[in-house]
């Protein structure tokens, strides 16, 4: 059941290469390579930025061995600037046996030799910077892979110096009271090891032992390390299964204070040597927990800069298919106040499943009846599909989604593909479907990789309507009416106007349920900049009346094509939308010439 | 008393007493153009002030007014807030009502300026000659809001402040306490959290009676309408080629399903406020007697009713024959799709004023709650059938328009039992009093909008043919 170490790690630095006198494993440093230049000072950029989610297996192979890698991505980096992407988020590229899709490391200072080196990984982060792109990573702090160096010392020698690195107990009865989280493939959080002869605690797969983080030296390695790649120059890390880290018995062993103590630990580490730089929290929980994740709002916050709202994303697909803003309005309402240095990361669709946990059971039958309709589309408890099958290629769908993903409060995550309409494969095993390589031209492999077809990690899409010989970046680029151009440009306009990254949120009232309005306001310099959005949920044209009297005599401009709509009264404004249409609005104060 | 202010004395006295006059000598014109004026169509004989205060004096002033109209069938009496300026600006002025010596007369309810005074009056427990500004116990309000009337309502004006409240101006006074207000404050008081919270009153007397001049109430921003909403889930299903009511993505039984949660709670809630009767079968033997007659009465104007009739006739009589006691309580009393909102916070019932058209005494009255329910289900109904109106026959869209009610009937129930009795354990009251609503309907339709006529008829063929069926 246990991985083995990679050999292949045999030719650059690795943990474990030898052992101190007093047993220590040695582990690669900073110094051993060469760092990035630093990105330009802005310690607000988190809360402004357009990330960008790619997987490196997936996104372009350098070296024709039909796995994308981390000199592809670096060529393909002026592709992600010309999208007008501010921050790369990367899935997991460290040494593992993969048996996770990168979430169980067995090396957290080595880089998996397929996706290349750690100064491999430098010149990414360098050109990146260069072009005034971020990038940060995953880092599971949660677990190891039982593969790790770590867990081999701890199963073999419990009374060495990483005998206490892991959770372990003489029987499975404890903690009972903590849910098992893969249902479909974990039957108890607890696995039996023949070779300590003791039970480990893991809360995913059972090959994912937990650390024990009531071990003083378990903090002090996680420190280090994260020390590790922030030396090297990366913008921060999007920190896997954070709820996670502590247990208790008689609590269901989720968000323990104990666990925000760590992360205020590590954000000072942070923010003392490392101004800049963001920590993100992965917790799959309702809002009102996760906020417990920014820390104390009088100071701002003072655990994580950023978290994802794990259940807008569900119920921005359920207001469109029931036509009615309810699911997002009532979310959002009980969404409450973030700290001042504090910003949601928001996103339509990931490299997991369409996560149904911050969902009712009935909102889940629902969800699996409506976007799952084949049974192999659910996992989990979610549904693997990307954004354009489950929208069933609707382009004004994708437009209207994107555009509230663009505008609802939050700094927005795109998913690699998904700007130009890439389909998926559901007959691809786990969540693979939604992991296929990057369609960039019509030629072989997509224009992703010069390999054999069949050796590539993945097969391209190829059916007629997603297919890489109809959907590709290079196509796209020569249209301007694409997606692509479309997606590019409403970007553009996002960043035009920090009232979408910063500003206020306030619904406006709205009597027609099958539209949700709303008012973004930001002021900086004494001027305000004010957006409204306006957004039709049903498939049906709509009208709707907007009370904006508290804006009288200012005039929408419309954002797009900057055309002035008539002047605000004090009456009801009236507007008309086509099915599933939006418009986002500037509104203008009175000029001189209105007086 | 405030019928006596006149006589205590004064110059400010007199000239209030000239302005008055002239301006309730002018009124029948601009009250005929009013939505809110029941007496459309009549001939107009007097109209005469009962009673006015000023509630604000200066520029422009506030002036309430109490006016008897008499007319043909009848007199009624109504409620007006009127503003005083020397020269009204452009955005009043669709609410002038006359010049009045050197000033203009409108309607204050446009004004921003003068509604503030209102909620200023109620945050100060004000009583100025007779009337009586109150704030709920423990409701304390920001005043200083900027007010908007909102859209036209069919026999009040309603005053939107701010985001925060919404005070609704009875426009037609009728003599005791509103039901409305009555329910709201016994609902308050028992924490029932489906409604919008009452937070004041502005109250007083005429002849000897309490009278309600207005409700101050939260205001829910962003709600919608549960027809809208039960609307926009039909076009849905009707725009598809295939699916079935349960299938389509725009489903409304959640939403049904927690709409009758919310009523039962409401009910539950009332019986707790303000309690509960049993009474005995020769009440509801009584209750069979009026659906009788007033189905004699509307077959004799709407002569499509006829061929139902023989049907309609047994299901009263059924019920009369088989009738036992019941239990009885306050209830909404107009219960449908349209007195529901739909919040972030769940549904919530308005408007507790009961059937608009009948007496005050039976207004409140106790009835079985399950006339509420079937009110409700009329609602479905309706909600389910109404984009068929006027079209030619379609037994396609018909046949989902059925899916659609029968689902959303069933999840309403359904919710509604959750929380207290079945109200389908009743069948045969409940078939009753919803045949007597559809009878009711049919009056109505046929009168207003002829076009929908078939759905209430409609409705009544489908429950008469399963009751012909159930019964041996």
């Amino acid at each position: 059941m246990t991985g083995p170490t990679p050999d292949d790690l045999s030719t650059v630095p690795h943990t474990g290469e030898a052992h101190t006198a007093d047993g220590h494993l040695v582990e690669p440093h900073a110094e051993d390579f060469a760092h990035a230049r630093p990105a330009a000072a802005d310690p607000d950029w988190y809360k402004r930025a357009v990330f960008y989610e790619v997987l490196v297996r997936a996104f372009k192979d350098s070296n024709g061995d039909g796995t994308g890698d981390l000199r592809g991505l670096t060529e393909q980096l002026d592709y992600i600037q010309w999208l007008g992407v501010d921050c790369l988020w990367l899935p997991p590229f460290y040494a593992s046996p993969l048996r996770d899709g990168g979430y169980d490391i067995s090396d957290f200072r080595a880089v998996l030799p397929e996706f290349g080196t750690v100064d491999d990984f430098v010149r990414l982060l360098d050109e990146a910077h260069k072009r005034g792109i971020r990038v940060i990573t995953d880092l599971v702090l949660n677990h190891t892979s039982d593969a790790h160096p770590w867990f081999q010392e701890s199963r073999s020698d419990p009374e060495g110096p990483y005998g206490d690195f892991y959770v372990w107990n003489d029987n499975d009865q404890k903690y009972s009271d903590a849910r098992i989280i893969f249902v479909d493939t974990e039957s108890s959080n607890w696995t039996y090891d023949p070779v300590r002869g003791q039970f480990y605690w893991h809360r995913f797969f059972s090959h994912q032992p937990d650390l024990n983080f009531e071990n003083p030296e378990v903090q002090e390695s996680m420190v280090d390390v994260i020390r590790f790649w922030l030396d090297l120059g990366i913008d921060g890390f999007r920190l896997d299964a954070v709820p996670y880290l502590f247990e208790e018995e008689g609590t269901n062993c989720e968000n323990l204070p104990r666990t925000h103590e760590f992360l205020k630990r590590l954000r000072k580490t942070v923010d003392d040597e490392f101004p800049g730089r963001v920590l993100l929290a992965e917790a799959n929980q309702w809002p009102a927990d996760v906020v417990e994740y920014f820390g104390d709002p009088t100071v701002g916050g003072d655990e994580c800069h950023m978290a994802f709202h794990f259940p807008l994303m569900p119920r921005i697909f359920m207001a469109v298919r029931r036509e009615s803003r309810f699911p997002i309005s009532e979310i959002l309402a009980q969404t409450p106040e973030i700290p001042a240095g504090a910003q949601w990361g928001i996103f339509l669709r990931n490299h997991d499943e369409l996560t149904l946990e911050m969902v009712t059971d009935d909102e889940r039958d629902y969800m699996y009846t409506e976007y799952a309709k084949d049974p192999r589309m659910k996992a989990n408890i979610g549904i693997r599909r990307r954004l354009a099958p489950l929208l069933e290629n609707d382009r004004n769908q994708q437009e209207l989604f994107t555009a509230l993903l663009l505008s609802l409060p939050g700094s927005p995550v795109l998913y690699y593909g998904d700007e130009i309409g890439m389909g998926d494969n559901i007959w691809l095993g786990d969540r693979d479907g939604v992991r296929t390589p990057m369609q960039w031209t019509p030629d072989r492999n997509a224009g992703f990789s010069h390999t054999d077809p069949g050796r590539l990690y993945l097969p391209v899409i190829m059916d007629p309507i997603y297919g890489y010989q109809a959907i590709s970046v290079e196509a796209q680029q020569n249209s301007t009416a694409s997606l692509l151009h479309w997606t590019r440009r409403m970007i553009e306009i996002r960043k035009r106007h920090a009232a979408f990254a910063l500003g206020t949120f306030d619904e406006l009232q709205s009597s027609n349920p099958s539209v949700l309005a709303y008012v973004r306001e930001h002021e900086a310099g004494g001027t305000p900049d004010r957006v409204i959005c306006v957004n039709n949920l049903s498939r049906f044209p709509q009208p709707v009346q907007l009370d904006l009297s508290a804006y009288a005599g200012h005039t929408p401009v419309e954002l797009t094509g900057g055309t002035p709509f008539p002047k605000i009264g004090d009456l009801p404004y009236l507007l008309t939308l086509p099915g599933h249409g939006f418009y986002w609005f500037q509104i203008t104060p009175p000029t001189e010439d209105d007086a | 008393m405030s019928e006596d202010h006149h006589d205590t004395g004064g110059s400010t006295q007199l000239e209030e007493r000239a302005l008055v006059d002239a301006l309730v000598a002018r009124l029948p014109e601009w009250l005929g153009d009013q939505r809110w004026f029941a007496g459309k169509g009549r001939t107009l004989r007097a109209t005469r002030a009962i009673r006015s205060t000023v509630l604000h004096d200066g520029e422009p002033e506030l002036l309430h007014l109490v006016v008897a109209v008499e007319h043909d069938g009848g007199e009624e009496r109504y409620q007006l807030l009127v503003g005083l300026r020397r020269v009204l600006p452009e955005y009043l002025e669709h609410g002038r009502m006359t010049a009045v010596g050197d000033r203009v007369a409108y309607d204050a309810t446009f004004d921003p300026d003068l509604c503030g005074h209102l909620l200023e009056l109620i945050d100060a427990d004000a009583e100025t000659e007779g009337l009586r500004f109150v704030a709920e116990p423990g409701v304390e309000l920001e005043t200083g809001l900027t007010s908007r009337p909102v859209g036209a309502e069919q026999s009040n004006t309603s005053i939107v402040f701010g985001q925060q409240y919404i005070l609704k101006l009875f426009r037609k006074v009728s003599p005791g306490v509103s039901p409305d207000l009555e329910l709201h404050r016994a609902l308050r008081e028992v924490g029932c959290t489906h409604i919008a919270v009452p937070l004041g009153s502005i109250e007083g007397e005429l002849d000897g009676d309490p009278v309600t001049y207005g409700m101050l109430q939260e205001f829910l921003p962003n709600a919608a309408e549960g027809w809208q909403m039960a609307t926009t889930s039909v076009r849905d299903l009707m725009a598809e080629a295939d699916l079935h009511a349960d299938e389509v993505g725009g489903d409304f039984a959640s939403e049904a399903f927690r709409l009758g949660e919310a009523v039962a709670a409401v009910h539950a809630d009332l019986a707790r406020a303000l309690g509960t009767e049993a009474v005995g079968a020769d009440v509801v033997r009584a209750a069979a007697e009026d659906m009788r007659r007033r189905l004699v009465s509307v077959v004799a104007d709407v002569p499509e009713l006829e061929p139902h009739a023989p049907a309609l006739r047994a299901v009263f009589d059924r019920l009369a024959a088989e009738a036992t006691a019941t239990d009885v309580q306050r209830i909404h009393g107009d219960l449908h799709l349209g007195q529901t909102l739909r919040t972030v916070a769940g549904w919530v019932v308005i408007d507790f004023e009961g059937e608009p058209a009948t007496e005050m005494a039976l207004r409140v009255e106790r009835m079985s709650p399950l006339r509420d329910v079937a009110g409700m289900l009329r609602s479905f109904d309706y909600a389910g059938y109404h984009l068929l109106a006027g079209q030619g026959p379609d037994s396609q869209l018909e046949y989902r328009a059925g899916e659609w009610s029968a689902r959303n009937r069933d999840a309403f129930c359904d919710g509604y039992a959750s929380v207290t009795a079945d109200p389908r354990r009743q069948p045969l009251l409940l078939r009753a009093l919803e045949l007597d609503k559809a009878v009711y309907e049919v009056a109505y339709e046929a009168r207003h909008r002829p076009s929908w006529l078939p759905i209430p008829l409609a409705s009544i063929a489908r429950i008469a043919d399963a009751a012909a069926e159930e019964t041996p």
